[in-house]
């Protein structure tokens, strides 16, 4: 049997490993990739409370939805904002970022 | 199979996927596996009553967004897809504190309380979408607002223009 | 299912700033390119109708929308005005730089008008998707505003930094909210995203359950991403630099305002009965930010980051008026966001006329500026000075009310760490002023400034001044917004 717990811990799961993503990578299109991971995981914990608890109004479900419209509009952004940085300066990796120090 | 081991099967691809985006050193190998741990997710939000989300998610991450972003790495025509080093030097610290926070949160949600769910029906689209246009009609006006920002915002920086200081 | 749509036209200042928004994107396509610069003149005649308008139309109206999604009161009608004045303030400072390299100016003055459009839904949010959809869209709107100069390389740099760091923070938000929401609908408690009902859920329970704890602890730690308190701020004086002068004065000032106004409603009608539980957090990130923020600014050689990393010593002041919240910290929050909004922006202009007539912005490069150009250097003084909390300035007026609320509130000792940051602040604005009036410069031509933003200028000096000596009508104002959220 499915019970929420199974749900969440896979979200909490999905979640800490974007986390490590975002932490740990250079490239700015492998953070973006951790950042995505991220908010699945949310959509997965909301989904999961919508289906267990909130079964009348299924409020989780539509909140997720929102997250999914937000999270497709931030990669667009990002990768044309990466895409402009590539041409002018022929990396992406974060840590060769650094024309301002402290 | 009963759900259970379906769930578990999603989850494996789900976490397996996640693992491997955050792991690998090719660029293109770690779109890739997000759209397996992606998939993996449409396969949970089947098992757990939401089709349409299961739908949406399929089509948007699947069809659009691992495109957009495979199409953006071809552009920037990365000689070396997997050369370098991919971890900066602060990967120790990073590993440890994402494993604190797996910890914390799996600690925090162990008491959740939630009943079984075999006989239990999703919202299906007409639920949702009478809900997305009466009740949140405002946040939905206000999210149609925001793609134009971001469509409009992703042209007029990437565009190639006359000389722009 | 009651009838939704019943207070709709409420909502009419919203949509016509929306309208606003895409006359000016359209208007951009067909005017010759002569006339396109006549947008900012537009944009800023359609804010100031848009003000007389708002305040004509909602003055004594309370009404709550969609059941609690939307909350129209005093506190969300001050901040509508705020953010559609500080959208004027915007465009007029932005004229010279928009004049000069961009050749489509209706896209840059959408954005700064749909900036504004998620400023306003923030403030008026009664509940947490749609405050985080409004988030959202200041958001993305300032991530376009950033990027802006497209072959400036710092400007890619910062927008891609701020843009990463901004996901980020909404992933940590998100997730947050997606936890306080389980917690709040298990007990049954209808509609449980608003603020009432998780005030409803805070108050009913005993002791707060861990998976409500630290989901708002991911909403504290979102929210200080978007801020730049400290330990969130990294990166965040990497885009002030890298951005265009005018979107860093919009960053420092605009986003500040508004992501506190949210968080000033939420703290006050969704978290306020567990004050207990955050209070001492909050206290320790309001010290960590003052004095952080304020240490590393002595260290600065460059304007921008200077003036970057003092906004983050202000973010401590202003966590620490939610650190004691009560009605007159409220006040005292809100006098210190406006007070502190001008005296900011008008440092900032001075900066910007200076670069814009010399195209430099390290401290050093100040020298003299007494002799080339007395108005722009007695301008950014009266700021700097205020921002420091000088009598007779608004950063006095403001700080003074700001530290008066803690010490009211039993935290003497975060009382004296502000003290002991602004002492720490005004030592490094001394060494600007000193820049500018004892040292020599190393080319002694004058200075030109241009009318516009002269103009500017001597109305933000003005306001400075005017603030400190005679706050009062602004106070009265003021109290209606707080006894708005805070009865």
């Amino acid at each position: 049997m499915i019970t929420l717990v199974h749900v969440q811990v896979l979200s909490a799961g999905l979640f800490c490993i974007g986390l490590y993503g975002v932490l740990a990578r250079r490239n700015a299109v492998l953070v973006l990739l951790a950042i995505e991971l991220m908010l699945n995981a949310v959509n997965v914990n909301l989904v999961g409370i919508a289906a267990f608890v909130d079964h009348s109004k299924f409020l989780g479900q539509i909140i997720a939805v929102f997250v999914i419209t937000v999270a497709a509009a931030e990669v667009g952004l990002a990768l044309a904002i990466i895409l402009r940085l590539y041409r002018n300066k022929g990396t992406t990796n974060v840590d060769q970022l650094n024309l301002m120090k402290w | 199979m009963t759900p259970l081991v379906l769930f578990y099967i999603a989850g494996a691809f789900a976490l397996g996927g996640a693992v491997g985006v955050v792991g690998t050193r090719n660029v293109v190998h770690a779109a890739l596996f997000l759209l397996v741990a992606l998939m993996g997710v449409a396969g949970i939000y089947l098992l757990l009553f939401a089709e349409f989300l299961a739908l949406v998610q399929v089509l948007l991450y699947g069809g659009a967004i691992i495109i957009v972003v495979l199409f953006a790495l071809m552009l920037t025509r990365l000689q070396e897809f997997s050369s370098g080093v991919m971890e900066n030097k602060q990967w120790p610290i990073a590993a440890l504190v994402s494993l604190g926070a797996f910890i914390l949160i799996s600690v925090a949600v162990a008491r959740s309380q939630g009943g079984a769910i075999t006989d239990r029906a999703g919202p299906g689209v007409l639920l949702l979408g009478e809900s997305l246009f009466t009740q949140w009609a405002i946040p939905f006006e206000v999210a149609s607002v925001l793609l134009l920002v971001a469509l409009i915002g992703a042209i007029v920086i990437a565009r190639s223009g006359e000389g722009e200081p | 299912m009651e009838n939704l749509t019943a207070n709709l036209y409420l909502l009419w200042p919203e949509f016509l700033l929306a309208g606003l928004a895409f006359v000016v994107l359209t208007a951009d396509f067909f005017l010759p390119a002569e006339r396109k610069n006549y947008l900012a003149l537009v944009s800023i005649l359609g804010l100031a109708a848009l003000i007389i308008f708002t305040t004509a139309f909602l003055l004594n109206r309370n009404a709550a929308l969609y059941g609690g999604l939307i909350l129209i009161d005093r506190f969300s009608l001050l901040f509508k005005v705020t953010f559609l004045g500080l959208g004027i303030l915007m465009v007029w400072s932005s004229a010279d730089f928009v004049k000069r390299y961009l050749s489509h100016p209706g896209e840059y003055y959408a954005m700064v008008l749909f900036s504004i459009l998620g400023m306003v839904v923030m403030a008026s949010a009664g509940e947490l998707l749609t405050a985080y959809i409004g988030l959202e869209l200041l958001s993305f709107s300032l991530y376009v505003l950033v990027s802006h100069a497209r072959e400036d390389l710092k400007s890619n740099e910062a927008g891609t930094k701020y843009i990463l760091l901004g996901a980020f923070a909404s992933a940590l938000l998100l997730y947050g909210i997606s936890m306080v929401y389980g917690v709040v609908v298990q007990v049954g408690i209808p509609a449980p995203t608003t603020f009432e009902a998780i005030a409803t859920y805070v108050a009913r329970v005993n002791s707060l359950p861990v998976s409500f704890l630290v989901g708002m602890a991911l909403i504290i730690a979102g929210l200080g991403f978007k801020v730049a308190a400290v330990p969130f701020h990294m990166w965040t004086p990497d885009v002030y630099e890298g951005a265009p002068l005018p979107v860093t004065a919009y960053l420092a000032v605009g986003s500040k305002v508004a992501a506190f106004a949210l968080i000033l409603r939420l703290f006050a009608q969704a978290f306020l009965p567990a004050i207990e539980e955050w209070q001492t957090i909050i206290a320790i990130l309001a010290a960590a930010t003052m004095v952080l923020g304020n240490l590393v600014a002595l260290a600065q050689r460059n304007i921008k980051r200077l003036l970057a990393y003092s906004s983050i010593g202000q973010v401590g002041y202003l966590l620490m008026g939610i650190a004691a919240l009560s009605a007159s910290a409220s006040n005292a929050l809100i006098l210190h966001l406006v007070g502190y909004g001008v005296t900011n922006l008008a440092a900032f202009v001075a900066v910007i006329a200076f670069y814009n007539a010399t195209g430099k912005d390290e401290v050093a490069d100040f020298a003299g500026l007494a002799d080339r150009n007395p108005f722009i250097a007695m301008a950014l003084t009266v700021s700097l000075f205020s921002l420091a909390g000088l009598p007779i300035f608004a950063g006095f007026i403001t700080k003074f009310y700001l530290f008066l609320a803690a010490a009211q509130a039993d935290m003497l000792w975060l009382t004296g760490i502000a003290v002991f940051a602004s002492l720490i602040s005004l030592y490094y604005y001394l060494i600007v002023i000193r820049q500018m009036y004892v040292e020599e410069a190393q080319v002694k031509t004058p200075l030109s400034l241009s009318w516009v933003t002269g103009g500017l200028l001597g109305l933000l000096t003005l306001g400075t001044v005017l603030i400190g000596v005679y706050p009062k009508p602004l106070v009265d104002v003021i109290q209606t917004a707080t006894k708005a959220i805070l009865p």
